[in-house]
């Protein structure tokens, strides 16, 4: 079977979050850019279907400007065989992603595709779902487990109660989670053949997407400061406090 | 529990723009290698040294190896560490192709290596010990030797080991009593060698002895030492470890630092003698281990630089943390904004930085070295002792001032940076003590050749300071005078030593430590301000640095100019001074 | 201009975020029709005509809305939404699991997790794993959202809407439910427990750590521990929260009889909450904490068992 997986560049998980001080957005200059850490647990799963023999070729695809060839490439060192970069500006809409990946399904007929299930700075948390509703394919989402039988996938979720299993047709979008599996590290044989994969460019028009604008960013702020702590006198003003002012419980 | 952060910007731009490393890589041909890879190499290292040896560095120093019958257990999680480390192929990095070595240039190898030792320098000592065996094999071994062992080491599936020293015999080699008796295609080798790092562990199937010996008919003194391979398990017909030999470590040292590294007294010979295979020709050992010298000392040398890049990173980290005192606006203030917690910050980045460039063009010219450039070759061997000598003292100061930012807490051992203090105290004495590095420098590197590669070196610190001068950016001509005052004053005291020293052994003696600390500033400060130029020049053009990055780089060559160059000239007054007064009083008044 | 919500429930019982999510329909003003679907729901369905702001209830019963599978829900929503100005579900892994693909369908965006409501079009939402707020304006004609629920306050439940029940049965036929495994009622792991309640040196004693457990149970809490208390045996290695162990950022961080030291601190100043108990007034802890309450632990953790 072949596997297409989606990988995005995003901050480094370690990198300070800094917002601009005209609160245009967040600053990005010079920070350290990495693969979504999602998107590397779909990375990991896709190169472990192969060398479990199930999958046969795979592929990692990604959308944003030439920088993130980076990404690209340190997905094909951990073990994918080709890459896709589609072009766009920075920050293209998670629907224009879905529309383009739509695209990519469509000429490269995968059997799965798997994505994370959200990227780290935006952190919206739709752009499988959409690819598979746009491919008016099945989904499993929040994959913390994943089979390959009878041409379907099952897949046990990560749902707010506990888990659930489920059994999806093939081909399916299916985004990790977590626990899915641990990310492994790129080997040094696997970074210098990495260098001679193929790498192909698509632009939307190519693709034949028009990026359109749904939404628009008003405003990009830091968090609300955090309040000066205040002394409470017993217990029954503390689970007061907990639940009404700062509602963690 | 400090984290490390891999500084791959620095080191990207030590390696592309410092060195040069296109050009590097086309004039060594190694067509495949580029910036690009190099960038992807590091940041995939950095990965493993920050998520997996990092942690393992303070479990190291609380949970030293232990040994029991015989074998050495090695600290919890060193062992899946290392296993990691050689499935993702890092031991493989510089070994060359004929062997499974993926061939990469010595100066990537170093930039890696420098990260390795930054996260966890007790268990970094472990491939660096078996790099040397592989370089050791490469250039001397027999084609059979090289068969056997090489694929394996250079694979890291086994690892090496140094058995120089003995009870009476540290630094000086001479004595050497080790013994070593022909029968038939191999020898027997019995003694006791100590100080022997990572002389047995259960990491991997076989751990190979380098250990220097004597034969009975050998003469005297340090032409009467052999070489020998000893493999802690001899290879069966498949080349496969079988058979014990007949060697083991009889005990553990306890230490002042790098409790995650055991260091081993072995005993070689306690039932008959250990099978040893010898490694070229007989009575030429120590000719084969100098030859080991150049690489071995620049790896200790750029260690100073890993335990110094931990400590900062740990104190900025603290400086921020910490809040003492008030800011202005009566809010409590972080350290990091009193002028002498960032005056120590600012000490230690711009001293890592320098030995970060030094470290690095050092390497690159080792490169070129190998690759038949005599100039290189003489650059090179010029900067090892300072590599070596002036790197591992400095990283003292840094890993000091670690523990002084940190104030009372520096002191207990919980937050450990006393640890990084403690392990950094191994660096100015094995592999060479300073006090040999600066014989070395002064002596066969600055005397013998009659200061050639010196002059070699003032005339390009004099072609930047020069092109510091002619700088648009008024900065750069601020410290292209700095550095050309440095380096005119460090002239007189190096003319003054070439005129007075050879034919004076004790004068030479006396100052030779103050030569190799001037050379040291004069050389770093200089990397350090070249890389400010290039900076200044990048930032006129698109590049991938940022603005942010290349302005800090020369203001932190700007700090370095105004915090050390300054003692260039103190150490040239010492020089010219003679230290005449260093024999002054008899040893009983002492 | 009507809002369609869609109900979390189990077809047992409704989930307290359709509450939250009811509030955050209610901001953006405009009649509020909720749907419920499922099968064998109609006493959630009963339940849902009584919150307060919802005018009708849709209630769709079928055996392929049971475990809400994305690919029967978002052909439902989709067939309902397509009226409504706004389609709104909380949050929740089913809300997240449907909602994009409706969004996909209608060729809208989905503005997901908001926080706050600015304007019928425009919304707060955390971005950077909270590290940022962004403000987005949604350009669509229908608006597609997925509402946090510690954004909003539950809606009041003193309504009376009507029910109607919708007959169509939707199944795409490419995904079935397996199985379903509750939670097991053990602790989280530290690091990933929203709420982490840790002892100190004060706890006096490995056993007394029972005290912590006990509240951790009730809280669906992990416990800790500082180095003092691991260094004097209490606990084991494993629950140190601090630069030298764990480092965590729970919703809620509750220490006790722990006296702050910057190692300790390190390890648990990024949570979100710090409520520290301890009785020396003086503790350092008190200077991070957001609530703290000056008492003897062994007083006031029962006591605190006893009303959670």
């Amino acid at each position: 079977m072949k596997i297409l997986v989606a990988v995005k560049r995003v901050i480094d998980y370690n990198a300070k979050v800094r917002v601009k001080t005209d609160n245009t957005d967040v600053d990005l200059t010079n920070t350290k850019m990495a693969i979504n850490p999602f998107c590397e647990i779909a990375v990991e799963e896709a190169v472990r279907l192969k060398e479990s023999g199930t999958a046969s070729e795979t592929i990692a695809v990604s959308v944003g400007p030439k920088s993130c060839q980076e990404q690209i490439r340190t997905a094909l060192a951990l073990g994918m065989d080709r890459g896709i970069q589609i072009e766009t500006e920075d920050s293209p809409e998670s629907l224009s992603v879905a529309k383009l990946l739509a695209k990519v399904v469509a000429e490269e007929q995968p059997d799965l595709i798997i994505m994370g299930k959200q990227a780290i700075d935006s952190d919206n948390n739709q752009t499988g779902q959409m690819l598979a509703a746009l491919s008016g394919i099945p989904q499993a989402t929040f994959a913390s487990e994943m089979k390959i039988e009878d041409g379907k996938a099952v897949v046990t979720r990560e749902v707010d109660g506990g888990l659930q299993t489920v059994a999806i047709d093939l081909p399916a979008v299916v985004t990790t989670d977590l626990r899915l599996n641990e990310p492994r590290y790129a080997s040094l044989p696997n970074i210098m053949k990495a260098k001679r994969k193929p790498l192909a460019v698509k632009t939307p028009d190519e693709l034949g997407v028009e990026m359109k604008q749904h939404t628009k960013l008003l405003k990009v702020a830091p968090p609300a400061e955090r309040q000066a702590g205040v002394m409470v006198n017993s217990i029954d003003e503390l689970l007061e406090k907990l639940q009404s002012e700062a509602k963690v419980i | 529990m400090s984290t490390y952060t891999p500084p791959l910007q620095d080191s990207t731009f030590v390696l592309d723009q410092l060195i040069g490393l296109d050009q590097l890589c086309q004039d060594l041909n190694l067509d495949e290698v580029n910036s690009d890879l190099a960038g992807v190499v590091i940041e995939e290292a950095g990965k493993l040294a920050a998520d997996v040896l990092a942690p393992l560095n303070i479990v190291g120093d609380h949970n030293g190896p232990k040994v029991s019958d015989g074998k050495v257990l090695e600290t919890a999680g060193f062992a899946d560490a290392y296993q990691q480390f050689v499935e993702n192929g890092w031991a493989t990095l510089t070994g060359p192709e004929a062997f499974g070595g993926q061939a990469l240039p010595n100066v990537l190898g170093t930039a890696v290596n420098e990260m390795w030792h930054s996260a966890n320098m007790a268990f970094g000592l472990c491939p660096l010990l078996s790099q040397g065996s592989v370089e050791a094999l490469i250039a001397h071994g027999s084609e059979t030797l090289q068969q056997q062992y090489l694929p394996h080491l250079i694979s890291g599936e086994w690892t090496g080991t140094m058995n120089l020293t003995e009870p009476n015999a540290g630094s000086d080699l001479a004595a050497v009593a080790a013994k070593a008796v022909r029968d038939g295609d191999h020898y027997k080798i019995s003694g006791q060698k100590i100080f022997i790092t990572w002389g047995d562990h259960q990491m991997a199937s076989n751990i190979v002895h380098l250990v220097l010996a004597r034969l009975p008919d050998a003469p005297a003194g340090v032409k009467g030492i052999s070489l020998f391979v000893v493999p802690k398990f001899l290879l069966d017909e498949q080349g496969q470890p079988g058979d014990q030999n007949d060697v083991c470590c009889i005990s553990l040292e306890h230490k002042l630092g790098i409790h995650g590294s055991p260091t081993c007294v072995m005993s070689f010979g306690d039932n008959g003698g250990a099978t040893g295979y010898l490694v070229g020709e007989e009575n030429k050992g120590l000719n084969y281990m100098f030859t080991m010298m150049n690489h071995a000392r620049q790896s200790v040398g750029l260690q100073g630089l890993s335990i110094s890049e931990r400590a900062y990173q740990q104190a900025l980290q603290y400086s921020q943390e910490r809040f003492q005192g008030s800011n202005p606006d009566g809010s409590k203030a972080a350290i990091i904004n009193h002028p002498d917690v960032r005056r120590m910050l600012m000490a230690m980045k711009s001293g890592n930085e320098a030995m970060r460039a030094l470290a690095l063009s050092a390497a690159a010219d080792i490169d070129r070295a190998h690759h038949g450039d005599a100039e290189s070759k003489k650059r090179v061997e010029f900067y090892t002792p300072i590599v070596k000598g002036w790197m591992t003292e400095l990283s003292q100061e840094l890993t000091s001032l670690n523990i002084q930012v940190h104030g009372g807490m520096g002191f207990i051992e919980e937050t450990g940076a006393a640890q990084h203090y403690r392990d950094a105290r191994i660096l100015p004495i094995y592999e060479g003590t300073t006090g040999i590095q600066a014989l070395d420098l002064i002596g066969r590197k600055t005397l013998f050749d009659k200061g050639a590669a010196l002059t070699q070196l003032q005339t390009d610190i004099q072609a930047t300071v020069e092109l510091l001068n002619s700088a648009k950016n008024t900065e750069l001509n601020a410290l292209g005078s700095k550095l050309g005052k440095a380096l005119s004053k460090s002239q007189a005291a190096s003319q003054w030593l070439l005129e007075n020293a050879a034919s004076d052994k004790q004068l030479m003696g006396n100052v030779s430590v103050d030569n190799l600390m001037m050379m040291g500033y004069l050389t770093g400060g200089w990397l350090i301000a070249k890389s400010a130029l290039l900076a200044d020049q990048l930032s006129s053009e698109e590049n991938n640095y940022g603005s942010p990055f290349l302005n800090a780089k020369v203001a932190t060559a700007d700090f370095f100019a105004d915090h050390y160059l300054p003692r260039v000239g103190q150490h040239a007054e010492t020089i010219l001074s003679g230290l005449k007064s260093t024999f002054a009083i008899d040893i009983d008044l002492l | 201009m009507a809002i369609l919500v869609i109900a979390e429930h189990d077809n047992r019982t409704l989930k307290g975020a359709t509450l939250n999510t009811i509030t955050a329909a209610s901001q953006i003003g405009g009649d509020i029709h909720l749907l419920v679907a499922g099968n064998n729901c109609k006493g959630v369905a009963a339940t849902a005509a009584n919150i307060a702001g919802v005018s009708k209830v849709l209630l769709a019963e079928q055996s392929t809305y049971e475990h809400q599978l994305a690919e029967n829900m978002a052909k439902l929503v989709l067939e309902l939404g397509k009226d409504y100005s706004h389609i709104i579900s909380p949050a929740t892994s089913a809300g997240k699991n449907f909602m994009p693909r409706v969004a996909a369908l209608l060729d809208v965006a989905q503005i997901s997790d908001i926080t706050a409501v600015i304007s019928a079009d425009t919304f707060e939402r955390p971005i950077y794993a909270g590290n940022a707020v962004a403000t987005v304006q949604s350009l669509d004609s229908i608006k597609v959202i997925t509402v946090r629920s510690t954004g909003f306050d539950p809606a009041e439940e003193n309504g009376s809407a009507s029910i109607a029940e919708i007959g169509t049965a939707h199944d795409a036929g490419i995904s079935t439910f397996v199985s379903e495994e509750v939670a097991e009622s053990d602790r989280p792991e530290l690091t990933a427990a929203n709420i982490v309640i840790s002892g100190g040196r004060g706890m006096g004693n490995g056993e007394n750590f029972g005290l912590l457990e006990n509240v951790a149970d009730k809280l669906g809490a992990a416990v800790g521990a500082s180095r003092a208390a691991v260094d004097a045996g209490f606990v084991p290695n494993d629950m140190q929260v601090g630069q030298t162990g764990k480092i965590v950022a729970p919703d809620l961080y509750i220490a006790v009889g722990i006296s702050g030291a910057i190692q300790h601190l390190a390890g648990m100043k990024d949570s979100k909450i710090i409520v520290a108990i301890n009785k020396d007034e003086e503790a350092p802890i008190f200077t991070v904490a957001d609530y703290g309450l000056v008492a003897d632990l062994f007083d006031v953790m029962p006591e605190l068992q006893q009303k959670l």
